[in-house]
């Protein structure tokens, strides 16, 4: 069955000296699948709440230490190409929906070694890419009748924590309690209001770290932290201040272009340096006068402009990010503005209340919304001991909020915990025993691929993972479409099946991604690899 | 230090050589590593195991360049340049104590590596790590809850005192232990005199003087700093003034060209005279303005020139070029000047400072400009003095570890008793506790109340007692009703009622480090892979730890294997097999 053709020395001598050709199941499809199984193998025992961490040093010499796939597979800087585009699904997943990152690098690389066993019993790969696919199409007609439950608002805090929960709890077991009821709530704060449709996006809810502390006191506030104080003496405000935003910085402009103050008399040496001062407090005086309490610069802020600042008591914040500037423009609601002077009330923005504080050794400025006021940007603080500890966590409620927009998009919920996984397995399963013909072989694998997630979970928990899947099986099969893995049951065979839910989006993806992925690896039958060009290496 | 190359078989062990991942990137993982990541966390709590309590010894560090002694976890952390992945956890936290709560590094290390020493034949044993680390919490949970219990909360009207106490207690610790009834009063009265909200330590300067004895140390209630550079004619200028009103400037008082960009062009030679008038009439107008706000004190970040000094001198007026951002900034502070960028309108009320005293003090071999009894006080300085400039440099963090500790307890005013007092009862509580579960969560539990009992360990020993006699005396007298805070008498060997005996710890500070090791210990063990990516600058040298020869066997072995590993063209050099 397999393609020897043994075209090697034909095609070697045709190409460049130095490069390298692979053909045929041999060679190349039972390699790229060993390759692939082996990533698989690294990320799996991450999988789920109690999911194992792995520690990576990268080519920088940062340590990491995390359970996060998309991390993993990022930070692995894995070569392989077949399974480089394993991970590159796994990244895929990570920038489209932030969540399910395991499964896809679990479920293809179980995919492609169930595919391993069939080609080795003599089946064509292009009967296994046509039975997975046939088998995927099965499965997304089947994923909506799946759904167990809806998110019914999503502008109610405490139903979305509980949603998003088993999604932190993956990331980091242990403090999902706490952490997803800080994401929800910075979450919820951020959806534009009621009428409107709920829309999130990842970037409005923002990640202050802070070592020291404990993950327990970690909290969220509406509005922003600025890692540095303000550059004069007014340290607080309260009671809605208004808000001007520059772009520029707050100096006196200087020209682009060379240029030489011509100085003829005497008087002009002397009002020279005067008539500078006077300009700039002119502006800043105008801007005070406009009932401005606060000035952000986006550039630098001249020690002159300092001091004017400081005799009208406005409060100053440098902000050097261009991204940051933004953020804040959107915490406050005003619009940056490109050249110095007062702002027109449109363009001013306001906020309930600023304080310098001290934490976790730093000085920070908090900008606080309070109360209903509108604000585009809510901030979670993190706490913890360790900065990789707090890398983690804020990896975490990255996926946390990414679950939260999905739910927005979609708030249909499937059974989690493995049991919409085995659910699949089933249907699956009964499909194929009413089809004929060389799929079904394909069809079978395809369903018993599906075992690895409750799989990876029992064994991450320390279960026995042979008794659980065959629990989960028998209560599947008695029709109980959502029994699961339950994690809490560590000291006796599980399968009692907790209250957990996946996001429905997230599963769907995961799933075309890691088909898509797999049959990619199938479909390859050559590799040709030419010699790498001289110079540095990366 | 790494776990042995992972050497299973694969599932169908028949690919040879298949290159997953960038060649030198080293891996290992399972039971192995796990075991080798706890052992070399041990080798860093063994480091500085002996630094800990009043009778802990000192580390000498040469890196080359200076000797640092020290006896400051955090410290002796920072310098030991750890280069083991797990073990950087470990040093990660006792910087993160530090940041935080400033003092107790040492004792976080030590309880997170016994924590980890403690569970190791656990792990040994076959128990699943995930297992362990929802123990650990569990044990860290309860103790957490229980500390909350018996922490005593001192009287509000006793602050001043309590907070001596706690500061006494970090002091004893450390080099500066003999005078720590000369420190502790001082450091009390910075954290006093400072904005009880704010509570920022930059406020407090510590100024060190090499020279005399560590009893020449003094407080200022205000700002102190070494006399800046002067000019000609300083010597004539009043050193002393009582209610003297300053004025920070941020201005350039010499005479100069004013801006850089500016170019004079004259066609008369008579206005040449004119020009040179204007520029002197610039700098004297200027001067007129400082003498004319009625300042007696000037101070300015930029230099003041022998001109202005003469001319100040002249009208009895003090002041001082080039000082330090810092320096200047705790001038503003205390005396409640604005820094004054333009000397243009300066006649506002607000602008200058006062403060009841100004002089200038010799100190040892150095000048200092002092200024007390400033209104606005939210600021202090504290003048070391001492013998060698590693003695004063460890009195330094000494004084910084007790400010830290001064300001968490102004925060908070529960207290826990010291000397390893608090850990005997939680690990008390813990191991009845423990006995209470069920399951696995028993020996875990039990483990980490044999854990907690490392602090009154190392004490003893490190005092120079049995520790075993120590230690046993403590269980039986925490096991009465009025044990509760028995630890360590490290001066007489045996136990004492440390609560009574006012070795005080900030309950706050205990809280933290627990959380903190325990943090650190669950991170430790829930690794179940280590993998090292080589450095961008060198692909495929040495991942560090493994010795050059295990390299290479590791490299022919590589290059022997046949497939992906010829198929690289880079010949495979340095390239792991995974299997």
């Amino acid at each position: 069955m397999a393609m020897n053709l043994n075209m090697a020395g034909g095609a070697q001598g045709m190409m460049k000296e130095g490069s390298t050709l692979a053909d045929g199941v041999d060679e190349a499809v039972l390699k790229n699948i060993g390759a692939t199984k082996q990533l698989a193998k690294i990320v799996q025992s991450s999988l789920g709440p109690n999911g194992m961490k792995k520690l990576i040093i990268n080519h920088l010499g940062k340590t990491l230490v995390s359970s996060d796939c998309g991390t993993i597979a990022r930070e692995l800087e894995v070569v392989h190409p077949a399974a480089q585009m394993v991970s590159m699904a796994s990244a895929a997943q990570d920038s489209e929906v932030g969540d399910g990152t395991n499964l896809v690098v679990s479920f293809s690389g179980e995919l492609l070694k169930l595919a391993e066993e069939l080609l080795r019993t003599g089946l064509h790969t292009s009967e296994i890419v046509q039975g997975y696919e046939l088998a995927y199409a099965e499965c997304v007609r089947v994923l909506p009748e799946l759904e167990v439950a809806r998110v019914k608002n999503v502008r109610d805090a405490a139903e979305v924590a509980k949603a998003i929960e088993p999604v932190v709890a993956a990331k980091h077991e242990g403090v999902e309690g706490i952490l997803s009821k800080v994401i929800a709530d910075a979450c919820v704060a951020v959806l534009p209001p009621a009428p409107e449709a709920p829309i999130l996006k990842a970037d409005q809810v923002r990640i202050a770290k802070l070592r020291g502390g404990d993950v327990a006191s970690s909290t969220m506030m509406k509005g922003m932290i600025v890692m540095r104080p303000s550059e004069t003496t007014v340290q607080q405000l309260e009671d809605r201040s208004k808000v001007v935003a520059f772009n520029c910085g707050v100096e006196m402009a200087t020209t682009e272009t060379k240029g030489t103050v011509l100085i003829r008399t005497a008087d002009e040496l002397i009002n020279y340096n005067k008539s500078e001062e006077r300009a700039l407090e002119a502006i800043v005086k105008e801007i005070a006068d406009s009932g401005v309490k606060l000035v952000i610069s986006g550039g630098s802020v001249s020690e002159m402009a300092v001091h004017f600042l400081e005799k009208y008591q406005l409060m100053c914040l440098k902000i050097t990010s261009k991204w940051e500037l933004r953020r804040l423009c959107g915490a406050t609601g005003c619009t940056a503005l490109v050249r110095l002077g007062a702002p027109t009330p449109e363009e001013m923005g306001s906020v309930s209340k600023v304080s310098t504080k001290e934490l976790g050794g730093r000085t920070v400025t908090v900008l606080e919304q309070l109360g209903d006021a509108q604000t585009k940007i809510a901030t979670v603080v993190l706490r913890a001991a360790t900065a990789s500890l707090i890398d983690d966590l804020e990896r975490a409620v990255d996926d946390g909020v990414n679950a939260v927009r999905m739910l927005c998009k979609d708030p249909r919920l499937l059974a989690g915990g493995g049991a919409c996984e085995m659910e699949l397995s089933k249907r699956l399963r009964d499909y194929c025993e009413a089809s004929t013909g060389m799929d079904h072989y394909a069809l079978a694998k395809f369903a018993d691929a599906f075992e690895v997630v409750p799989r990876a979970l029992a064994e991450t928990s320390g279960l026995d993972q042979t008794k659980v899947i065959a629990e989960l099986r028998d209560q599947h099969a008695a029709g109980d479409a959502t029994a699961g893995v339950d994690l809490a049951a560590t000291l006796s065979g599980g399968g009692t099946g907790a209250p957990v839910r996946d996001g429905y989006a997230v599963k769907e993806s995961a799933l075309r991604l890691a088909v898509d992925a797999a049959v990619t690896v199938l479909r390859v039958d050559q590799i040709i690899m030419s010699k790498p060009a001289g110079g540095p290496k990366k | 230090m790494m776990a042995p190359p992972r050497g299973m078989p694969g599932g169908y062990g028949q690919q040879p050589g298949i290159i997953l991942l960038r060649e030198g990137t080293d891996t290992s993982q399972g039971k192995a590593q796990l075991i080798s990541n706890i052992n070399a966390c041990g080798a860093v709590v063994d480091a500085v195991r002996s630094t800990l309590g009043p009778r802990g010894m000192d580390k000498l560090m040469y890196d080359g360049t200076k000797v640092t002694i020290s006896n400051d976890g955090a410290t002796i952390m920072k310098l030991l340049d750890i280069v083991h992945p797990a073990a950087r956890v470990l040093a990660e936290i006792s910087m993160s104590q530090d940041s935080e709560v400033g003092d107790g590094t040492t004792s976080v290390v030590l309880l997170a590596g016994e924590m980890l020493k403690q569970v190791k034949p656990f792990v040994e044993d076959g128990l699943h790590p995930q297992t362990i680390a929802r123990g650990v919490r569990k044990a860290v949970g309860l103790i957490s809850k229980r500390l909350a219990e018996v922490a005593v909360d001192m009287p509000p009207d006793q602050r001043r005192r309590r907070l001596e106490i706690l500061a006494g207690t970090a002091l004893n610790s450390k080099l500066i232990a003999n005078y720590k009834d000369l420190f502790a009063p001082m450091v009390v009265d910075a954290v006093i005199a400072l904005d009880p909200l704010l509570l920022d330590l930059k406020l407090v300067g510590v100024k060190k003087v090499p020279g005399g004895s560590v009893t020449d140390s003094f407080f200022v209630q205000g700002v102190a700093f070494k006399k800046t550079f002067s000019y000609a004619g300083f010597e004539q200028m009043t050193k002393s003034f009582d209610n003297a009103k300053v004025l920070c400037l941020n201005v350039e008082l010499e005479l100069k060209s004013e801006k850089e960009n500016a170019e004079v062009r004259i066609s008369d030679p008579d206005d040449y005279q004119s020009i040179v008038d204007a520029e002197w009439k610039i700098i004297y107008d200027k001067l007129a303005l400082c003498v004319e706000c009625g300042a007696n004190v000037v101070l300015s970040k930029l230099p003041i020139g022998d001109l202005a000094t003469q001319y100040f001198a002249d009208r009895g007026l003090f002041c001082a070029g080039r000082v330090a951002a810092d320096d200047l900034g705790r001038v503003c502070k205390a005396t409640g000047a604005v820094i004054q960028t333009s000397v243009q309108d300066m006649d506002r009320p607000g602008v200058l400072g006062l403060c009841a005293h100004f002089e200038e003090k010799q100190v040892g071999g150095e000048r200092y400009n002092v200024f007390t009894g400033c209104p606005a006080a939210k600021t202090a300085t504290i003048v070391l003095r001492g013998g060698s400039e590693q003695f004063i440099e460890e009195s330094h963090r000494s004084i910084h570890d007790a400010l830290m500790i001064a300001k968490r307890g102004a925060g908070d005013s529960r207290v826990v008793g010291g000397g390893g007092a608090v850990e005997m009862e939680l690990s008390r509580y813990l191991r009845v506790e423990g006995l209470k579960c069920d399951g696995k969560d028993q020996l875990v539990l039990c483990a980490v109340a044999k854990a907690l009992e490392v602090i009154p360990t190392q004490l003893a020993q490190n005092s120079g007692f049995d520790p075993t006699d120590i230690l046993n005396a403590l269980r039986k007298k925490h096991l009465d009703e009025d044990g509760l805070w028995y630890g360590v008498d490290c001066d007489n060997e045996g136990i004492q009622d440390t609560l009574e005996k006012e070795i005080w710890e900030p309950a706050l500070n205990k809280a933290n480090s627990l959380l903190a090791a325990c943090e650190a210990a669950c991170v430790i063990l829930k690794i179940d892979e280590t993998v090292r990516n080589p450095r961008s600058q060198d692909p495929g040298a040495a991942a560090g730890g493994q010795t050059l020869q295990q390299q290479h066997a590791r490299t022919s072995q590589a290059m022997g294997g046949r497939g992906m590993a010829g198929m690289m063209g880079r010949g495979g050099r340095g390239v792991r097999r995974l299997k």
